[in-house]
């Protein structure tokens, strides 16, 4: 799965506008940011082959730009 | 001696607690949110006076009103329940005597969560292929609701009270196994009440409730679930159980007509029905009227699978139940000639 691509479902995760994140956003400033999607997130990474995630990893992730490196996109 | 599973019937408890009764306690949660990741519109709780064996004997009275066993022909109860009615005597005892099944029957409970049915089926078609047993009554029995914070929105939209029976006799054929079990205790801690046994005795201090990062308030006495801990498991165990399955029995996953899943949630499901390219068709789901009900998701979506003529003579059905533990299980059901459908 190409970045813009991931970022797009985080978009819609995060029921943002599409095109609003870019990466260096701290994930602390969206409330919608919690387990469910997390849960979604890893869904995600799993539909697309990406790296198995730790849910531990991703809770210390701060950063969109984390999430996207945890998940192997470059 | 094989095992047949004959019967099954469920009762929910008459308390129904809706998704827009709940989203009016947390405004910041839509009825639409919920239902896209839970799939449960509706979720059935206990009376404060009502358990699981109150549950359990409801469910097993509907199972002997439906003509397909009486108490008499019972010599074995199997009984899986979190939620017992004591810590001593065994809650299945009780429920012998309330049914007057004879007191020549063996009885015992069994601690098991969301794999527990098919543990149950697998005891039964132990007893019975040893010839200790030759009419089995399985019965799975939760209130977890007693465990819930009400403040706990993890756990209030997802769970639900219910008890099932199901009827497992002797037969010619094969019809259910070969079976694949797993267990994983290292997560245990990530579905949990944590006080209450012996261990963590309930104290004032376990009975002190604290708020999550999330916002979910719960004390020690309650139910707490990790639920991107619980998915990262279910990722794992799933698809192996699955492929594990399918080894043992020697059949490909296109030869299977239904699969029933541990019904946990949509989510969930949805993602694992993808992940392992299961056809949306042959995937059944049964829960938006009751929620998770922990190990009688699975006979609950069986009972509504006969109802609409999911299942046929032949029909190759593959059970996956996982969760709390880590525990999970699966098996095959094959329905065949002595499977009397219409009991059903």
């Amino acid at each position: 799965m190409k970045r813009i691509e991931f970022l797009k479902s985080l978009d819609e995760m995060l029921e943002l506008e599409i095109g609003t994140l870019v990466g260096p956003e701290k994930l602390d400033d969206y409330p919608l940011w919690d387990s469910t999607a997390i849960i979604t997130f890893m869904a995600l990474a799993d539909s697309n082959n990406a790296a198995k995630l730790n849910p531990r990893s991703i809770a210390e992730c701060k950063s969109v730009d984390d999430l996207l490196k945890l998940a192997g996109i470059s | 001696m094989h095992a047949n599973l004959r019967a099954i019937e469920y009762h929910l408890p008459e308390t129904q607690v809706f998704t827009a009764n709940i989203t009016a306690e947390f405004p910041d949660w839509s009825v639409e949110k919920i239902d896209s990741k839970t799939g449960i519109s509706c979720r059935h709780i206990a009376a404060s006076d009502e358990c699981a064996s109150d549950l359990a004997v409801a469910a097993a009275e509907k199972l002997f009103a439906s003509g397909a066993a009486q108490p008499m022909d019972i010599d074995y109860v199997l009984l899986c329940t979190q939620s017992p009615d004591h810590f001593l005597p065994t809650t299945a005892c009780l429920i012998q005597d309330r049914l007057k099944i004879p007191t020549t029957a063996g009885a015992l409970d069994f601690n098991l969560g969301c794999s527990g049915y098919i543990y149950g089926l697998g005891l039964a078609a132990g007893l019975i292929s040893t010839e200790q047993a030759s009419s089995i009554l399985l019965l799975t029995a939760e209130t977890y609701s007693k465990f819930m914070n009400p403040r706990d929105r993890s756990v209030r939209t997802i769970f639900g009270d219910a008890a099932a029976a199901s009827l497992i006799q002797r037969g010619d054929a094969a019809s259910i196994g070969p079976f694949l079990y797993g267990t994983d205790g290292s997560g245990g801690r990530n579905l949990t009440v944590p006080a209450g046994g012996l261990r963590m005795p309930r104290t004032e201090r376990s009975a002190i409730a604290t708020e999550d990062k999330q916002g979910n308030v719960r004390s020690l006495n309650e139910l707490f679930m990790d639920g991107p801990e619980v998915f990262n498991f279910t990722l794992s165990a799933v698809p192996q159980s699955v492929n594990g399955i399918l080894e043992k029995s020697g059949l490909a996953l296109e030869e299977i007509d239904l699969f029933v899943f541990h019904q946990a949630n949509k989510y969930m499901l949805d993602h694992l029905r993808k992940r392992l390219g299961i056809p949306v068709e042959k995937f059944y789901l049964a829960f938006r009227h009751c929620g998770n009900t922990v190990s009688s998701t699975i006979p609950i979506a069986l009972k509504h699978a006969m109802e609409e003529g999911r299942l046929f003579p032949g029909a190759r059905v593959m059970l996956v139940g996982f969760g709390v533990g880590y525990s999970w299980g699966a098996t095959i059901l094959r329905w065949n000639a002595e499977s009397p459908i219409t009991a059903l």
